[in-house]
């Protein structure tokens, strides 16, 4: 690739140059003389000229990636073109004013990701026009191609593969990459590419989410919903924060949480981490730090479970009134005879009590700090244990989040301020679709879990459904193996960050018809046949919102005029429709009924139904929300923030007013009722048995792995923070601030001879990958970190020297459906193979980490 | 190569060289920076908001986030110091730049620089103690941090200052950021203030405007 133009950086500077060559002398001169009379201050800049603000027009918008945040940008414009971003500084909320950050509206400010959104937008891997592949399929060539010719190529495949195959042919792997927006909305399930493919009539649905299937699942069979989240301003009430596997410093889950979590601190609240890293939210909430196995978090649980019980320190009170299968007392009268919690815990049926020394010999925490954790947890009020998600993205992770929310609920911090039922830990329930949602939203034939698509597609038509993971259904298609011939991406890099990425490129060779629908050329890009160039969220009218936690809205007009040709999703898969109508008469009307405010000239100027499809949704905001701000002040203002008068706690209601849970019982099911009633597990979405408590499950690989002889490290794949999944790779700012690397513990790296830049190769029976070294004290020792999402770069051999820990990890998920990213073994040694940081030459390094003896 | 230097006569022939070459500018009011080494959790919004906001390359930095981590397994430790210019009361850059294009605000004592007169001699970032002035290899000029003059004319902050997601980075007037008399949300309440962190160069050199918050294992014996 191109090295970075920097003309793009500074366009502003370019063209201001050519034109006033004379100002800038004049401001210089100015200078010296305000040197030499030492009166007028300067008006110089580090580079000159410097537009300043009143020269450039101010929008308001948001970033727009996939985080669980929404954080303002504002962007500050000449002509179409943005000059620099800035954020949220009080001034555009009602009653606002510079400088206005209270704990009840603080300010949205975007972090480094939101802050380099400028590069993406004109970064040189920035999809502009419509292409299509000539060479072979991953071989990267491709030709620039007119809208109609790619888009007809499209629509008479589709159809052709319909015909052919039946209405499990196309698979759906739109992801939340490339919008979070109302309007806008890529997304797993019920995006904009689900419904198209579904008016359609040919889809399979990829039902598993990557990031937290198993916590899902918990949340889902222990509470009955996902929305088992506090508004981020309640962890400010906290007296201990247990942060289980939980970066907030990395991972922003609502724009303030990091920030209410200082204020915590600042009113005395005590912080734990348990993570096989010390982690920056580790240092910066000072907290005490308890590293762990991977995959054992469950066992630890247990054991503290046990201390709880021994010593009588459990809320029997809260229990009683509002647990299902905690102990004998709470289980239901059609499961008198099943085992509860308390007994498996104290080991009544298999005569293995789950002690802190049990769990020691699993988890690698001593039974001491087992026992002083339980023991701080069960005393102090209230207190939050965090159950994130990391954890979870384990062979069988869903039983630490089943086991975490047994130890909450045995506590009684559930439903109450400083408490924490989290979990998935969505919050506030904003209106968030604006797009026609309805019975079309989520059509499929064929429903897997999303990490077996390969396998599906390899082994095709000898796969048991169990092994795809297959949702019943109440048809004849129940338990039928989709025939999968084309894959289509929107807002997704799935090819990149799906697990055992090998098996993928073999598969991926026996489709008929890939399609990327994307702003940017991505990995997974590099594999389509066609790519459909999409407008940035920069380029379209939108409205952005958090989707995990913060009560707010932000305005999002079209800030510039897309470039190149790229148009937004819901204006390319609207002309698609219309083109398919033609060719499929059984789809009368699809194109009207696909986007009922349009017609077709939609595909040329989207913006008055745009706009009519946003007007619509505020008055829903309006209504159900108890909104009064107008449409018009709240497009002038930029954000709307909600105010509450008591922080938004999960379960509020059910605790102090008695209203039922979502589940079965009503209560918060310790023992599932649906778990406990499955006779037939291969007939279930599951596949396999899962227990109906929560219990340790041995993962298929683990530190405790006879395998570990031949893999010694077992490997975990984090989120990084220079990086929203595979999304901002290619940024040049980032990639200066942070690198992909393997994180080695100190002693292991002595052993091994290794120091911090040394590269090595690191491998498994899958594959095969090429990084740096860093080496450090904060990582627990025979475990390595390599952060999540480089963007691939295969080298003749077929080994990733972009160090993408997905060339390891296991296409096996979880009974539940959690990826199992973080059950990895493997070994490592230092190598001479090449390691390849980006696909360009753009400068990367890694700022220094200053090793200091205490 | 070269054999150890003598710090005192260093000490001796830089403050000779400073009282010689350069009476400093005494500004009515000095700008200075606070951070809170502990709280801050490293995240780099300040480092991407100014480099978006000064149109930086790949290369120059005019903010840097430094982590610091030490300690042994599993006893460890780690904290951020995070440094821009320190636009300080007695700047080294200053005197060694041959085109005067840096200079000190009579008004709020901010160090600007007009990088357009620049010659790229280096000198400048070769005299400054905490690597301010940074080496654009595009444009073969330095650049520095000049706190956003733009913004503080216009009465608001820099915009590190506006970017930092944990509000543990503020501007204010130097002396009363020391004294702990200036109201920021970067101090806590419990917090103190220095003037100096670990492994950080003499502020005795240049006396720069920066206060911290420290970490415990950060602090400085006097």
């Amino acid at each position: 690739m191109n090295k970075p133009d920097d003309t793009i950086l500074n366009q502003a500077r370019r063209s201001f140059l050519k034109t006033s060559a004379a100002g800038t002398v004049l401001a210089s001169s100015s200078g010296l003389l305000e040197m030499a009379l030492g009166q007028k201050d300067a008006n110089a800049f580090p580079y000159e000229p410097y537009y300043r603000d009143d020269q450039l027009t101010t929008v308001v918008t948001s970033c727009d990636h996939n985080c669980g945040s929404r954080h303002m940008l504002v962007a500050h414009k000449k002509g179409n073109v943005i000059v620099r971003l800035s954020s949220d500084d009080g001034r555009y909320q009602a009653g606002g004013e510079f400088g206005k950050d209270t704990a009840a509206e603080p300010q949205l400010r975007a972090c480094l990701r939101g802050r380099s959104y400028r590069l993406r937008l004109y970064s040189p891997e920035r999809l502009l026009y419509p292409m299509m592949r000539v060479g072979e399929r991953g071989e990267g060539k491709f030709k620039r191609v007119s809208w109609d010719e790619a888009l007809d190529h499209i629509a008479k495949k589709m159809v052709e593969l319909k015909t052919k195959y039946g209405p499990t042919a196309i698979l759906d792997q739109a992801y939340a990459g490339s919008s979070y927006g109302v309007l806008h909305k890529s997304d797993q399930i019920e995006g904009l590419l689900a419904r198209f493919l579904g008016m359609f009539g040919c889809r399979t649905n990829s039902w598993s989410v990557p990031s937290y299937q198993g916590t899902t699942f918990s949340s889902n069979m222990t509470f009955g919903t996902i929305q088992d989240g506090n508004e981020d301003d309640a962890f400010a009430h906290s007296k201990l924060i247990i942060m289980w596997g939980w970066n907030p410093a990395y991972t922003f889950h609502g724009g303030n949480t990091f920030y209410y979590m200082r204020m915590a601190k600042q009113n005395g609240c005590k912080f734990v981490v348990i993570d096989p890293q010390y982690t920056d939210s580790a240092a910066a909430y000072d907290a005490w730090w308890i590293p762990i196995k991977p995959n054992t978090d469950a066992a630890m649980l247990a054991g503290m479970a046990h201390y709880i019980f021994q010593n009588n320190l459990q809320d029997q009170a809260f229990i009683d009134k509002f647990v299902q299968g905690m102990d004998a007392g709470t289980m239901p009268e059609w499961a008198k005879d099943q085992e509860s919690f308390k007994d498996y815990i104290m080991g009544v049926r298999d005569k293995i009590p789950k002690t802190p020394e049990w769990a020691e010999k699993i988890c690698g925490v001593s039974a001491a700090d087992i026992k002083k954790l339980a023991d701080m947890y069960a005393r102090t009020k209230p207190a939050a244990l965090k159950a994130s998600w990391g954890p979870g993205r384990n062979a069988y992770g869903e039983q630490y989040n089943r086991m975490a929310a047994a130890v909450q609920a045995m506590t009684g911090n559930i439903g109450i301020l400083g408490g924490c039922a989290e979990g998935v830990g969505k919050g506030w329930h904003a209106e968030s679709s604006a797009y026609p949602y309805d019975e079309n939203a989520n059509l499929w034939w064929a429903s897997i879990k999303s990490d077996r698509w390969a396998h599906c597609v390899l082994n095709y038509p000898n796969v048991k459904r169990e092994e795809v993971g297959c949702w019943p259904r109440d048809d004849e298609l129940d338990g039928k193996i989709p025939n999968i011939k084309a894959i289509f991406w929107h807002g997704s890099d799935w090819f990149n960050q799906l697990t055992n990425i090998n098996k993928e490129i073999e598969a991926i060779k026996k489709l008929e018809l890939v399609v990327c629908s994307d702003s940017t050329i991505t990995p997974s890009g590099l594999w389509a046949d066609v790519l459909l160039p999409i407008a940035t969220h920069f380029e379209r009218h939108d409205v952005g919102l958090p989707w995990y936690k913060g009560h707010y809205y932000i305005h999002r007009p079209k800030v510039i005029e897309p470039m190149g040709e790229s148009r937004t999703d819901f204006q390319v898969y609207t002309e698609l429709a219309y083109r398919l109508e033609k060719l499929d008469p059984s789809l009368k009307d699809f194109g009207k009924r696909y986007n009922p405010r349009a017609d077709r000239s939609y595909f040329q100027n989207p913006d008055a139904t745009d706009e009519a499809y946003l007007v619509a949704w505020w008055k829903r905001v309006q209504h159900h929300q108890g909104v009064t701000m107008s449409w018009d002040e709240f497009k002038r203002r930029g954000v709307y923030k909600f105010t509450f008068d008591k922080p938004h706690v999960a379960f509020r209601e059910q605790i102090e007013n008695g209203v039922p849970f979502e589940t079965a019982s009503g209560r918060i099911e310790i023992f599932s009722t649906t778990l406990a009633q499955v006779t037939d597990w291969k007939k279930t979405q599951w596949g396999y048995p899962i227990p109906a408590i929560p219990k340790w499950i041995e993962p298929f690989e683990w530190m405790g792995h006879p395998m570990v002889k031949e893999y010694p490290f077992h490997m975990i794949t984090p989120h990084p923070r220079h990086r929203t999944h595979s999304i901002f790779h290619n940024i040049p700012w980032l990639r200066e601030t942070f690198e992909q690397e393997i994180t080695i513990n100190a002693s292991d790296a002595r052993r091994l001879k290794l120091v911090t830049g040394d590269m090595v190769e690191v491998w498994n029976a899958r594959g095969k990958i090429v990084v740096p070294v860093y080496v450090t004290e904060r990582c627990m020792p025979g475990v390595v970190v390599v952060y999540e999402g480089s963007w691939m770069d295969l080298d003749k051999q077929g080994i990733d020297r972009s160090g993408n820990p997905d060339f390891l990890t296991k296409d096996e998920p979880s009974p539940a459906g959690a990826f199992a990213y973080n059950t990895i073994l493997v070994n490592l040694k230092k190598t001479t193979l090449a390691h390849r940081p980006g696909w360009d030459s753009q400068a990367t390094s890694r700022s220094f980490v200053f090793r200091r003896d205490a | 190569m070269t054999n150890k230097l003598d710090m005192k006569k260093v000490k001796v022939a830089l403050e000779r060289k400073v009282a010689q070459t350069y009476e400093p500018a005494k500004p009515a009011m000095q700008f200075g920076f606070i951070h809170n080494n502990v709280d801050c959790i490293g995240c780099r919004a300040c480092e991407i908001a100014c480099k978006d906001k000064n149109g930086l390359p790949p290369g120059p930095r005019f903010r840097r986030v430094m982590y610091v981590e030490g300690g042994t397994y599993p006893d460890v430790f780690a904290y951020k110091v995070n440094m821009s210019c320190n636009h300080c009361a007695e700047p080294a850059c200053l005197p060694t730049c041959p085109t005067g294009a840096i200079w000190k605000r009579s008004k709020d004592g901010i160090v600007d620089i007009d990088s357009s007169l620049c010659i790229g001699c280096r000198k400048c970032e070769a005299a400054c103690p905490y690597g301010a002035p940074q080496w654009n290899p595009k444009e073969q000029i330095i650049q520095k941090c000049n706190l956003c003059v733009d913004e503080i004319d216009a009465g608001r902050n820099p915009y590190c200052v506006m970017a930092c997601m944990m509000r543990v980075l503020d501007i204010g007037p130097i002396d009363k950021l020391w004294e702990g008399k200036f109201k920021t949300k970067a101090v806590g309440p419990h917090d103190e203030t220095v003037r100096q962190v670990k492994n950080m160069a003499n502020p005795e050199l240049t006396k720069p405007s920066i206060a911290f918050v420290p970490h415990r294992k950060g602090k400085v014996k006097s």
